[in-house]
């Protein structure tokens, strides 16, 4: 039999507690949760035959429950989904090798929950409503030139800075949100974690990590967002156990 | 009243869902036992959905708030 391992939990405020709240939960094909700990950190483990760790979408999610429900109640760190160890003993001495990092990592998510927001558009009806704002200044700077002897490459190098100016108004745009929306995160000492423009229809996709009292003030926070830009999609997800904010390299 | 800005519509929710725990968290390295071809599969799976929802939210876009 091996030991899945779903998080390492801290018992520096509870110590017993986890047994307590393990009694009775179960993990992976119906097999028995517990902990082994080192000082005050612990593993939840239960065992498992290798055969039956089959990597489906029911199985991770299934993971991810347990994950979720001891997120409730104990500061943590999501393991990834399929980690096992051969041995209690095993888990042990992994826990002894990393011990500080595991200490480290979880005081720096400790009382804090994990949220994503994702901002979608419809690129090309905010690159069209972008255009139309820059009227402007695209009929004085960039008015193209015809009917000269050169009209193939004039043609070619105002089709160039045509899309290089459409492409430089969109990410203008995306650094705007991008700053009012750190913003938020900084008058909530928010950790973030933030790339842009990861397909044409996703403006943002970010991850923050943020005390677990701050939630309402920054959900309204998004919500006003949401109104000040009504042709975006804000898609806001959590509390979600710290999965993104997780920095050890294992001995 | 606060959370109905927050996504509870169950196809993101698996998707970010799936998408942490099967690419993020804590790893053991030379441990983990898993079929890297399933995984691989199922992340397959989760970018193809992710294409879809993305396009049924640029239909939605312009809906200012989200119900729960």
């Amino acid at each position: 039999m091996e030991q899945i391992i779903y998080a390492i939990v801290s018992e520096k405020r509870g110590p017993g507690k986890l047994a307590a709240c393990l009694d009775g939960m179960k993990g992976f094909a119906g097999a028995d949760l517990f902990a082994v700990n080192v000082d005050e950190i612990s593993t939840v483990v239960s065992e498992i035959e290798r055969a039956d760790l089959i990597t489906d979408k029911a199985n991770a999610i299934a993971f991810a429950g347990v994950i979720a429900s001891l997120a409730e109640h104990f500061t943590l760190l999501p393991m990834r989904f399929g980690s096992m160890l051969d041995s209690p003993d095993a888990i042990r001495k992994m826990l002894e090798r990393n011990y500080p990092e595991f200490q480290n990592n979880l005081q720096q998510v400790e009382n804090k929950n994990e949220f994503g927001l994702k901002v979608i558009c419809d690129s090309e009806k905010l690159m069209t409503e972008l255009l139309a704002k820059s009227e402007e200044v695209s009929h004085t700077s960039q008015q193209p030139i015809t009917g000269n002897k050169d009209s193939v490459f004039r043609e070619y190098v105002n089709r160039k800075l045509k899309a290089h100016r459409r492409e430089e108004m969109l990410l203008n745009y995306v650094d705007k949100i991008i700053a009012e929306f750190t913003g938020l995160l900084i008058q909530n000492n928010a950790v973030k974690k933030v790339k842009k423009m990861t397909s044409t229809s996703t403006l943002i996709d970010a991850v923050f990590l943020l005390e677990k009292d701050k939630k309402d003030e920054l959900v309204m926070a998004i919500k006003d967002m949401q109104i000040k830009y009504p042709g975006l999609n804000f898609i806001l997800t959590g509390p979600w156990p710290p999965y993104n904010f997780v920095d050890v390299t294992l001995k | 009243m606060h959370d109905s800005i927050i996504d509870r519509s169950k196809d993101i929710t698996i998707l970010e869902l799936l998408d942490r725990v099967l690419t993020k968290g804590v790893i053991i390295t030379g441990d983990v036992v898993i079929s890297v071809a399933d995984i691989d599969l199922i992340y397959l799976g989760v970018k193809l959905m992710l294409s879809s929802v993305e396009t049924m939210e640029q239909l939605k876009a312009g809906k200012a708030i989200k119900s729960v």
